[in-house]
């Protein structure tokens, strides 16, 4: 042993107090950095006496970190998806966008109207409180076609995001691969949290596995949760790419790879969307389950509205003495060519009239599987969720039609729309359309009148008992089911000039359409036409109840029976009459076009009253009992309410989860003020000790030099 | 557990947010008054909200229509009561008419008031309403109801409109008739039913006229044959032994037979005869198809042949009987129609009774599920103020404490 060890030792001693009193200072500097994880120097006792300066280590636990991470994913995706919930919940819940208090009032008008059919001032507000209603609908709907296109814009920057910080950890695990060859004893602090920053944010953007590279130089490899590889060895790594198919504003995500070999192309991968998670995935998660399934059910309340106000007041007369028009004009649209149909492909498609109640909230996806002289002559129909899936029946089968035959013309499809082919390109097997009816549609339909007149609140046509008859009888009720003016085998027997069809005007060549029921005996009548003198169209006997007496006619009708050129048509002449009271031989009773008949208000009442008749189809079943509108709408908001409930109920609790766990990890790795001020003192103290150290080498050396002198 | 300085901090400012955001939900649910702010907070209770607000909505208007109804029906039964007290006073002037000690000026004179009293009934029956519509007219209540014109054949006061009625709903399920049928009301009235003699062969025929109305017209109800003409053909015939018989020349179906003395009035089903006979003479007569006229037509008639000076006096207790029975028919109708507004009117009323316990319902209901209790919300906002407050000034006393204060 030598003096010259003490000296030696001292230094090793205020070196190595030195170096903790740096860390620790580094520690208390980077108290408020973002991600800093506490570091910790180890000392060693020195074989050749004195202490050796170990490792200066981050003090981390990496299961925290997993934990944390895997909770930050969690409430990345919940978070996003409440907030977008949300706000479609706060529309709801405005007053002034409630589509219930919409149709409330415009049913009110309606009745008030109905009260005073011949007021214009009351129509007036029917055609004002429609047009709310409208409005209402198109704010709704206008508001969620924004937010589509906004979240396509937080997409593409949600994925530059995660692009950049996937190229920033490969880069930073080729930057710490180095670091860590080039120094053996300190660990490349800086860049590992860095990089375990860069790794928590795109864990919040998305579910991310995380493990260690096989080579165990420091690196590591990051995966999609579903598999998927994002960053790889040697500092590659894969980015996304957003994509789109038929529906443009519908966007999808992709992976390209990156394999930079000479040999092997580069490839797309498809990925799951629902498997995603994080902020990227809560965002996909609302527009497949929130904001698509909202926009057409908003579509489709529009469209079924609308079309049963149409039908309804096409069975009226309005206050011109015209038939009934459509109130509402519901627009065309096209079917959109799937990647790979290209050419002139056109696909036309519109809402079959009078079938807006079958109406569901599909998509379909059209593909031509049968082609004749370059027209499709078969399709396969698939109806589509918003989210691209295919819809499930009761039985969980996906609900597709094959081998649906068509032809030149609309073609009616099931669901109430119908589609033509009107492309000029030959169509081949393959060819795929998507066609959304109800996405978009509630932002487009118009008033097709301005003309408070036009509403048809009338009956067309009046039935009344003739003055002379000696029985009791009265018409008790007219029923109009068809008012279809012109040829073909919908036609009714209007004429669409006022009046009903005579015998030139009819579809039989020697009869005219029915405009009396004469009674031969209190329990057989005849119809008559109207000529002069009238024609017997049917005789009718053993008659057990006198309602809808054209009905019975058509179907008991003898001697002569109901005449076939009215029963080949679908619905001739579309009117009906119903009688109570107990007639006598010889009473007669006369229907005729209602004319000036305006004070009618019976069309009206049956306006009125489609507030309550099931208008809306609840699935693409057919068995399911549709709903009224109110109904539809009620269980719309209900069904976004329990989304955001359930969305932020489940975000409170994976916030506690996060907050549990990021206790666990800064317990961990957190700086702690008053034990880095602890260190502190004890260090200074040391470092004076080992001071004191030296100083007492120096005095002994001292002592040595003088007794020598 | 090691705490770390950030926890400490990340713990105090969580729990303040927290408290704090705890505090802003019970304050928007004290100013609003309500506890569903938004469809989320209760999904089950906000679709229900609105399938509430909905019903009373509808009950709303049902309550608005309803005062609607109660208004037309109340104005036609005060038309159905001027007309009514028109006719009783009208009756009294005709059955005064019959007298015979009256002189022609006199006749004139009831002529004259019952001129008056027709046309009064005639502008009733064209009532209009605070629109403007006729509300007799049926669909065309832009057309008069009836009109009048006294140079056609047949009624002078005939129906121009249709027999239309509208409806008013005055609850989810039940419908009430609001205005009714003119022809029904005023028109669908029988005129005395009469026969006429067509034919006889008897030496010398007195007269032939309806002696028991009441017999007759129930003999008339039952035969009367409106599809075949000839089988409303009658023939008397009078038999040996003082007997006549009435045959039906359609059918040959033998109605009657009765006694018989010559030159004296002999009655079957109703109708007197009077006509000296023998064995084998015959009297031809038929049922006079029955017609239909308004109580302003019945008095417009007698009105014109009490003015008239040369009608004699059989024509006269004739026309009398004609519009007495008119006037009587026309009434009955009336207290019908009157019967009818009465219980509509009650309907109406007992609807209103029950939309009003139905509204009342629903608002409750809607009340519970919508409205915030104040009790409570006051409560938990005490409770979340006081949170709040303690985290506030723990914050500060946590946070001072750090050993870099003791060194």
């Amino acid at each position: 042993m030598s003096g010259v060890d003490l000296f030696s030792l001292a230094t090793s001693g205020v070196n190595a107090s030195s170096k903790l009193l740096q860390t620790t200072s580094n520690n208390i500097a980077n108290v408020n950095t973002q991600g800093y994880v506490r570091e910790r120097t180890e000392l060693q006792n020195s074989q050749v006496f004195g202490v050796e300066i170990g490792n200066t280590e981050r003090i981390i636990n990496v299961f925290a970190q997993n934990q944390l991470r895997r909770d930050i994913t969690q409430v990345g995706e919940l978070n996003s998806f409440s907030a977008k919930t949300t706000a479609i919940d706060n529309l709801l819940a405005s007053e002034a966008n409630s589509l219930s208090q919409g149709f409330s009032q415009y049913f009110s008008a309606v009745q008030t109207a109905a009260d005073d059919p011949t007021n214009l001032a009351s129509r007036e507000q029917v055609l004002g409180k429609s047009e709310s209603l409208y409005q209402r609908m198109s704010t709704l709907s206008d508001y969620m076609i924004e937010k589509e296109e906004e979240l396509n814009l937080e997409f593409t920057s949600l994925v530059n995001r995660a692009n950049s910080l996937i190229g920033n950890i490969g880069d930073l695990n080729r930057t710490i691969v180095i670091a860590n060859g080039n120094s053996t004893s300190d660990q490349p602090s800086a860049l590992l949290n860095e990089r375990d920053q860069a790794v928590e944010e795109l864990a919040s953007i998305m579910g991310i596995e995380v493990r260690d590279s096989k080579g165990q130089n420091g690196a590591i490899n990051i995966n999609l949760s579903s598999g998927e590889s994002l960053v790889l060895d040697n500092g590659k790594f894969n980015l996304f790419e957003l994509n789109t198919n038929a529906d443009l504003t519908f966007t999808e995500l992709q992976l390209a790879t990156n394999f930079g070999s000479q040999t092997k192309a580069d490839t797309t991968i498809n990925v799951l969307e629902s498997d995603l998670s994080g902020t990227l995935g809560g965002l996909f998660k609302y527009r497949n389950e929130v904001l698509g399934p909202a926009m057409r059910d908003v579509g489709q309340l529009a469209i079924a509205f609308a079309d049963a106000m149409n039908s309804q007041n096409k069975l009226g007369m309005d206050l011109d003495g015209q038939l009934g028009n459509n109130i509402f004009d519901i627009p065309t649209f096209r079917g959109l060519a799937y990647e790979g149909t290209v050419g002139d492909y056109q696909v036309e498609a519109q809402i079959t009239p009078g079938k807006g109640a079958e109406l569901t909230d599909a998509d379909y996806r059209i593909e031509v599987t049968n082609v004749a002289g370059g027209v499709p002559s078969e399709i396969e129909i698939t109806l589509l969720n918003a989210d691209g899936s295919a819809k499930k029946d009761g039985s969980g089968n996906d609900i597709v039609f094959s081998s649906y035959a068509v032809g030149a013309g609309f073609n009616e499809l099931p669901g109430g729309i119908e589609i033509e082919f009107s492309g000029t390109s030959a169509y081949a097997v393959g060819n795929a359309f998507l066609v959304q009816p109800t996405k978009t549609v509630a932002s487009a339909i118009t008033l097709a009148t301005e003309r408070p007149e036009d509403l048809a609140f009338a009956t067309p046509v009046r039935a009344q008992a003739d003055a002379n008859n000696l029985g009791n009888a009265n018409v008790s009720s007219v029923s109009v089911t068809n008012t279809d003016v012109g040829g073909g085998t919908s036609q009714s027997a209007f004429d669409g000039a006022g009046g009903i069809h005579d015998v030139a005007g009819s579809p039989s060549a020697t009869l005219g359409a029915p405009a009396q029921i004469l009674f031969t005996a209190a329990d057989s009548y005849q119809v008559l036409d109207g000529a002069l003198p009238p024609n017997v169209i049917a005789n009718v006997s053993g008659v057990t109840n006198l309602n809808n007496l054209l009905a019975q006619a058509e179907t008991n009708g003898a001697g002569p029976a109901w005449p076939a050129a009215f029963s080949a048509l679908d619905d001739y002449p579309g009117y009906d009459l119903s009688i109570d009271g107990v007639p006598r031989a010889g009473d007669s009773f006369s229907i005729e076009f209602n004319t000036d008949g305006f004070n009618d208000n019976s069309n009206a009442l049956s306006i009125a009253g489609l507030q309550r008749d099931p208008l809306v189809q609840v699935s693409s079943e057919s068995t399911n009992t549709p709903r009224t509108f109110q109904d539809a709408y009620a269980s719309m908001v209900g069904r976004i309410g329990e989304d955001t409930a359930m969305a932020n109920v489940s975000l409170a609790s994976a916030e506690a989860m996060e907050v549990q766990s990021r206790n666990w990890f800064e317990s961990v790795s957190g700086v702690s003020l008053d034990e880095e001020a602890a260190n502190l003192i004890k260090y200074q103290q040391s470092y004076a000790a080992a001071a004191r150290i030296l100083t007492t080498a120096q005095e002994l050396f001292n002592t040595i030099l003088q007794s020598a002198r | 557990m090691r705490i770390s300085t950030s926890q400490i901090y990340d713990q105090n400012v969580r729990s303040i947010m927290n408290n704090q955001e705890e505090l802003i939900k019970t304050q928007e649910q004290l100013a609003t008054g309500k506890r569903i702010i938004t469809p989320s907070d209760d999904p089950v209770g906000a679709a229900k909200v609105l399938r509430l607000t909905e019903e009373i909505d509808a009950l709303d208007q049902f309550k608005r229509n309803n005062d609607l109804v109660t208004g037309s029906l109340e104005q036609q039964e005060a038309v159905l009561t001027n007309i009514t007290n028109s006719i009783n006073r009208a009756r009294t002037l005709v059955v005064q008419s019959g007298s015979g000690i009256l002189a022609d000026p006199d006749k004139r004179a009831i002529g004259a008031e019952l001129e008056q009293i027709k046309l009064e009934i005639f502008d009733l029956m064209n009532t209009q309403d605070a629109d403007g519509n006729y509300i007799y007219a049926g669909y065309q209540s832009g057309n008069q109801a009836f009109s009048y014109n006294p140079a056609a054949t047949g009624n002078a006061i005939t129906f121009s409109g249709d027999a239309g009625v509208s409806f008013v709903q005055l609850s989810n399920s039940s419908k009430i008739q609001s205005t009714s049928n003119g022809y029904e009301v005023f028109e669908n009235v029988l005129s005395r039913f009469k026969f006429s003699v067509t034919g006889s062969s008897v030496t010398n025929f007195e007269s032939a006229k309806v002696s028991e109305q009441g017999t007759f017209d129930t003999f008339f109800d039952k035969n009367y044959d409106p599809v075949t003409a000839a089988n409303n053909n009658y023939r008397v015939t009078f038999l040996a032994g003082n007997q006549a018989q009435v045959t039906n020349t359609g059918t040959g179906a033998i109605v009657d037979t009765v006694g018989f003395t010559s030159g004296s009035p002999f009655t079957v089903k109703g109708m007197q005869f009077e006509a000296s006979a023998v064995a084998g003479d015959t009297i031809d007569f038929s049922l006079n198809p029955p017609e239909k006229k308004s109580m302003a037509q019945s008095l417009h008639e007698l009105q014109e042949i009490l003015m008239d000076s040369t009608i004699n006096n059989t024509a006269l207790q004739e026309a009398i009987a004609d519009s007495l029975v008119g006037l009587d028919n026309g009434l009955e109708k009336i207290s019908l129609e009157r019967a009818s507004i009465g219980s509509r009117l009650n309907i109406a009323e007992s609807v209103y009774e029950s939309n009003l316990d139905m509204e009342i319902a629903a608002k409750a209901s809607r009340s519970s599920l919508q409205d915030v209790d104040y009790a409570e919300a006051s409560t938990d906002f005490a409770k979340q103020e006081t949170a709040l407050n303690a985290a506030l000034q723990s914050f500060s006393k946590v946070t001072d404490l750090s050993l870099f204060n003791f060194i």
